[in-house]
């Protein structure tokens, strides 16, 4: 059984990618070397790789420096609203992909809102910044990602034992000595996964670079632009490159055990919530607090006016002259342009089931039974992480594109399922991750439990397991769900027109400069995984 | 009682993916599946035109931009699931006729369209004719202060208010690009002058926009005030209420010969070529030209169905002399170049 | 002649150790029988074999006659109490009572009726709508007895059912199993480290040590007649001492300890050789103080201990062996030079075993 699901995960995640390489190094007649070392003679090439590695290090970086702080206001201090605040600053989570990005334009762009507002103000003749390169990338990516350090470092700090702090204060350790030596070291798997979920994501991040790197190149759209013009093998030489550096990413911090952090079922109650005495500080730092949530906010808030602007009325006006429902109205009366949303719905609801019983399945085998082959079911399962999408869009496209069932390659190209089958690939790391988590929390005598008392298997895991990991196959399944349902990378190269998925109806309205729309489009994709969030924790921690 | 909320969402979920694919199934018509940079205002146009006079056929296309075609069609080559390939620059069908992804086949109005524009052994026709022209921020910019050739955009006054859509990415921007590497050229392969207009172009350039929608967006919020385009698209934006104005180089432009073609292994061939023959003919042409801007292929139209501003393109464009023979070999190498060596070095120049 | 619970050779190898080594017993129908054991004994290891949990790599299990070696643990119908009780959280008392007679299919009003019939059992009358978490740990405990007693099943595991337990709801806790399970007159296994628990819940007890059955008997025979040092060691309290074994004597042994001859009531254990070293094993209340002098052997008062009435007195002799002697507690004071001899009852409580046994 082990070697089976170990055997079926290869061919998904590892055998395309292997297929991509091959790619690389066979020309039209035979092996060659020569788009390797084309790759390697180009100073661009490098310069595009190494963009990557830094933006991604500087993002991590940045996202550390927000989240963990703002993890630990609002999770150790009482203060006023930390709930609601508590879950407003994880809402960039939700910022679906392309019109997110298009809201910040709107609102740090040159002619801006913000960016209005602090011309004005400074009395500027011209914009006080451009959004554009470098410096805009790590700003949308900062914001986007410091989700990650927050919730990591929150879930950290809540299965935190109160006892080992109090053991530390006991023995004298003041609050500085305190957070050195005992919380962080103790926090570290959530920090080190969250560092490398936010790594990963940023080496794969396509948007930003895409739309505010001008003419700042970072890996992931080098690809784009090579392919683009038509030197397709060097493209893949490209792609192993970046999946090689995401690779020894996985490689260097996995050393860490970064796993078992975010559903961890450490015991011990979590320190309670620390009162701010000073009157002025409190007010301080709530007013901070909240100040902080409106600046996250914004970009909501922007997609969400942008959504009833009429077509072609807001020009060079700092604020939108007109409104208008006529963009929802489109969205929902032309079944056309409904269908995308019925498909991403079914496309991601089949793609998280299977998702997590794949982990489900492999928690079984690895964590309960043990199987030898665990290991690399585990492994298999956590590297779709450190892939890119477009790398892995690429892969199954070329992988599935070539009819050869002995060499286990169908042709799935162009089919109805190759859709689900790539967001199950992506999803695969964001529910075995909580999942098989939970396993490893789980008492395996409740198992021996059950069966002593004649419940069978199936018996056992529908009554007790799953109920039991309800908590961390909520967490798994909203996260994957939410992330295929507004899955942008991988769809575009793999959507059929059956299986058009809501993003790409996005990038058509944006191709037609049909603004509204493709806001409105945002605002129901946001909505819809704001919602299946809000199930998720809701179910996940209830009763 | 947990046990029901299972069975209740598994219910949801299956109830989900059941309405969605009972839609799959179709309705009974030959589907055409048509892949198209076209957008969806010109393809919702034609698909109900075409639909209206074959209702056995339901028309059903995939908006993209045209190297995406290219991808597609390459990755689809063993299960082909688009009948129709419409919209892209000559150039890239070439790619795809190397690629052996193209059927041929002769429209019924193959001869109403200039020859030069069609592909070895009858691989692809040209269905709309694209000019690269010179747009502007017309409440920014009146018309006689524009730029009126392409020399002029290098002038002071633009520095830094030059908007180009992302080159690499782009058919017309390839041909505008080829067009200033050509027309530099004093002997046969010498494009060191032409790189060096396009390296002063560059130091003009505020961003380079990797989407046409942001492009549209920033022109209008005069965040430049100039770009270099095709006319359909400033034309539709300009109708649909963006402050956009052109001007055609007066040292002539380059035109895009923009084709359709059959796909090798076509799913509904015959449905296609009725597609295709319908797109030439003289009532779809006039039909995009009036709603959507698209400037005819089809000659002979009578002056008096075509709308104005067809006539007045006919008056005001210059036409170049390209060399697209060298245009379809070279593109690709110096397209590279520039991206490796040109991109970002404009400014250091200046 | 054939036991209800006949258990034959069982043996379970973890990579080169060898946790259970060919361990046999049988239990008769209602028979109870205590695992004792210290930790890495393998008792647990026993158990789970037992119950299906682990698969033997050689021995036989049977139940009835019935070989269930290779059987499932769910086809077992043995029951089990979890060290941790492993109640299911999600689920309240009642359910978790109904868990396995819903295995077996048991429906409606029978079900209620013999959930409410187990719960009563264990004095839990009226509590199956609470929480598992709600409870204590003695209630925690009787609801796991419950729940795995109410599908009736052959034979009932015990994995050290006292340990989460604090020392004064130990005793009470104890006494109750005992009671519920003599009147469910189920065949019983439970695992322990406790003496205590063992000779006070099984009707006999098997020691184990490194995975072997040591000796199984009644709490008496294992007291009286130790079938080795260690069981000796383990089981009640014996200090040891190195002595010479000189030969028989009209009414037992003589035996050279420290200088000093004793005759001693016990078997000269002539495994190996006839004579020459031998493991001298004492309980305390077969020793006795006395002045120094011929015939003791000599030693310090290092430690003394009241147990009530008497006193234990713990002495070091000269060649550094500590043994343990029970007297009157004013019999000698800490720092006082004594001897030690032989108690005056006759009776054992003094065993010689080859030296090389401990």
């Amino acid at each position: 059984m082990g070697v089976l699901l170990a055997l079926v995960l290869a061919w998904l995640v590892v055998y395309p990618l292997l297929l991509v390489l091959v790619e690389g190094v066979r020309g039209g007649d035979g092996w060659t070397l020569e788009y390797v070392r084309a790759f390697l003679g180009r100073a661009t090439e490098w310069r595009a790789l190494w963009a990557s590695i830094w933006i991604s290090l500087a993002t991590v970086a940045l996202s550390a420096l927000i989240g963990v702080p703002l993890a630990f206001l609002l999770a150790r201090y009482d203060l006023p609203g930390a709930r609601i605040l508590g879950t407003l600053v994880a809402l960039p989570a939700v910022l679906p992909p392309l019109v997110g990005v298009l809201a910040f334009l709107f609102l740090y762009g040159e002619t801006g809102f913000v960016s209005l507002l602090v011309q004005r103000v400074l009395g500027l003749t011209d914009p006080p910044w451009r959004l554009q390169g470098a410096g805009a990338i790590l700003l949308v990516h900062a914001y986007s990602m410091y989700v990650y350090f927050y919730l990591f470092t929150r879930a950290g700090l809540a299965t935190l034992d109160a006892s080992l702090v109090e053991a530390a204060a006991s023995l004298g350790a003041g609050p500085r000595r305190m957070l050195w030596r005992v919380t962080l070291p103790l926090l570290r798997p959530a920090l080190t996964g969250a560092a490398l979920l936010t790594f990963m994501t940023s080496l794969a991040s396509f948007s930003a670079p895409y739309i505010f790197g001008g003419g700042f190149r970072v890996m992931t759209t080098q690809i784009v632009a090579t392919r683009l013009n038509g030197e397709t093998e060097l493209a893949m030489v490209e792609t192993v490159s970046l999946t090689l550096v995401a690779l020894l990413a996985l490689a260097l911090l996995r050393g860490s055990r970064a796993d078992d952090s975010l559903a961890g079922g450490r015991k011990g109650a979590a320190p309670a919530a620390v009162p701010i005495r000073r009157p002025w500080l409190r007010v301080g730092l709530a007013a901070a607090g909240w100040g902080l949530a409106v600046v996250l906010l914004l970009p909501h808030l922007t997609l969400v006016l942008v959504s009833f602007v009429p077509l072609g009325t807001w020009t060079i006006e700092p604020i939108p002259p007109a409104y208008t429902l006529q963009n929802y109205v489109t969205l929902v009366r032309d079944p056309v342009r409904a269908r995308p949303l019925l498909n991403s719905l079914w496309l991601a609801t089949v793609a998280t089931g299977a998702a997590v019983t794949v982990a489900v399945a492999a928690g079984i085998l690895s964590v309960r039974r043990r199987v030898p082959a665990g290991r690399a079911i585990e492994l298999l399962l956590a590297l779709p992480w450190a892939v890119p999408g477009t790398v892995f869009a690429i892969a199954l496209a070329t992988a599935f594109s070539v009819h050869a069932p002995w060499a286990g390659r169908v042709i799935l190209v162009g089919t109805l399922w190759i859709l689900p089958l790539a967001y199950l690939v992506r999803d695969l790391p964001l529910t075995s991750r909580p999942i098989l988590a939970g396993f490893r929390a789980l008492d395996p005598a409740l198992d021996e439990a059950a069966s002593s008392l004649g419940a069978g298997r199936w018996r056992a895991l529908r009554r007790v397991t799953l109920p039991l990991l309800r908590p961390a196959l909520m967490a798994g399944a909203s996260l994957a769900f939410v992330t295929a349902f507004g899955d942008f990378v991988t769809s575009i190269m793999l959507y059929t027109y059956d299986t058009r998925p809501v993003s790409l109806e996005i990038l058509g309205s944006l191709r037609q400069s049909d603004v509204g729309v493709a806001a409105a489009y945002g605002v129901v994709l946001m909505v819809i995984s704001a919602a299946v969030f809000a199930v998720g924790a809701e179910r996940g921690t209830g009763g | 009682m947990s046990a029901r909320r299972w069975r209740l969402a598994a219910a949801a979920a299956a109830a989900v993916v059941s309405t969605a694919c009972g839609s799959c199934a179709g309705d009974g018509r030959i589907p055409v599946v048509i892949y198209s940079p076209h957008g969806r205002d010109q393809l919702t146009l034609l698909e109900h035109a075409f639909e209206a006079g074959r209702p056995d056929v339901d028309v059903r296309w995939l908006d993209m931009g045209s190297q995406e075609v290219l991808d597609r069609l390459r990755f689809e080559r063993v299960n082909p699931q688009a009948d129709v390939w419409f919209g892209g620059p000559t150039t890239i069908f070439d790619r795809g006729l190397r690629d052996s992804i193209l059927a041929p086949y002769r429209p019924a109005w193959a001869r109403r369209v200039d020859p030069r524009g069609v592909g070895p052994d009858d691989a692809y026709f040209p269905v709309y004719r694209t000019p690269a022209i010179i747009a502007f921020n017309s409440r920014l910019v009146p018309r006689s202060k524009a730029p009126h050739d392409w020399d002029d955009v290098l002038a002071p006054r633009w520095r830094d208010k030059v908007l180009i859509r992302d080159p690499v990415a782009s058919g017309t921007m390839r041909a505008i690009w080829g067009l200033m590497i050509l027309r530099g050229m004093r002997t046969p392969g010498d494009t060191a002058p032409g790189m060096r207009w396009l390296r002063r172009l560059d130091g003009q350039t505020r961003s380079y926009t990797l989407n046409p929608a942001i492009l549209d967006q920033r022109l209008a919020r005069g965040e430049g005030l100039v770009t270099l385009w095709d006319l359909p698209d400033i034309l539709i934006s300009r109708a649909k209420g963006m402050p956009f104005d052109y001007v055609f180089p007066r040292s002539g432009t380059v035109v895009i010969d923009d084709a359709i073609a059959l796909v090798r292994g076509a799913p509904h061939p015959d449905a296609a070529r009725a597609f295709i023959d319908y797109v030439g003919s003289a009532e779809a042409q006039l039909l995009a030209a009036r709603k959507v801007y698209r400037l005819p292929a089809r000659k002979g139209l009578s002056p008096d169905s075509v709308p104005d501003w067809v006539a007045e393109v006919e008056r005001d464009m210059v036409v170049a002399r390209v060399d697209w023979a060298t245009l379809a070999r070279e593109t690709t190498g110096w397209m590279s170049y520039w991206d490796r060596h040109v991109r970002g070095s404009g400014a250091t120049e200046r | 002649m054939s036991a209800y619970l006949e258990v034959e050779g069982l043996t379970r190898r973890f990579d080169r150790t060898v946790a259970v080594d060919r361990v046999s017993f049988g239990i008769e129908r209602g028979g109870m029988l205590a695992l004792l054991g210290p930790s890495g004994s393998g008792k647990t290891t026993t158990l789970r074999l037992l119950a299906g949990f682990e698969q033997p790599d050689d021995g036989l299990v049977r139940v009835e006659g019935e070989d269930v070696t290779r059987a499932d643990p769910v086809a077992r119908r043995f029951g089990m109490v979890f060290q941790h009780y492993a109640l299911f959280p999600h689920l309240d008392v009642g359910e978790n009572v109904a868990f396995g007679l819903e295995s077996r299919r048991v429906r409606g009003t029978e079900l209620a009726r013999r959930v409410s019939r187990a719960l009563g059992a264990v004095d839990l009358a009226g509590y199956e709508r609470r929480r598992v978490g709600q409870l204590s740990g003695g209630q925690q405990q009787r609801v796991a007895l419950a729940r795995a007693l109410a599908p009736e099943p052959r034979v009932l595991l015990l994995d050290e059912p006292l340990s989460n337990l604090d020392p004064a709801l130990r005793e009470r806790t104890r006494r109750e199993i005992r009671d519920i399970i003599r009147r469910v007159g189920i065949t019983t296994v439970l695992v322990t480290h406790e003496q205590d628990d063992a000779f006070d819940l099984g009707d006999r007890v098997a020691v184990l040590r490194g995975g072997r059955l040591e000796q199984i008997g009644t709490p008496d025979e294992l007291y009286s007649a130790p079938a080795g040092a260690f069981v000796a060691g383990f089981v009640g309290r014996a200090s040891s001492i190195p002595v010479q074994l000189l030969g028989l004597a009209n009414r037992g042994t003589r035996v050279r300890i420290e200088g000093a001859e004793w005759e001693i009531d016990a078997e000269p254990s002539s495994n190996g050789h006839p004579l020459g070293e031998r493991l001298l094993m004492a309980r305390p209340e077969s020793l006795r103080l006395t002045p120094p002098g011929p015939g003791a052997v000599p030693g310090t008062v290092t430690a003394r201990r009241f147990t009530g009435p008497a006193a234990l007195f713990q002495v070091r002799t000269e060649a550094g062996a500590t043994l343990e002697v029970l007297g009157q507690p004013t019999a000698a004071a800490v720092g006082e030079r004594v001897g030690i001899m032989p108690s005056r009852r006759a009776g054992g409580g003094i065993y010689l075993f080859a030296s090389d046994d401990r």
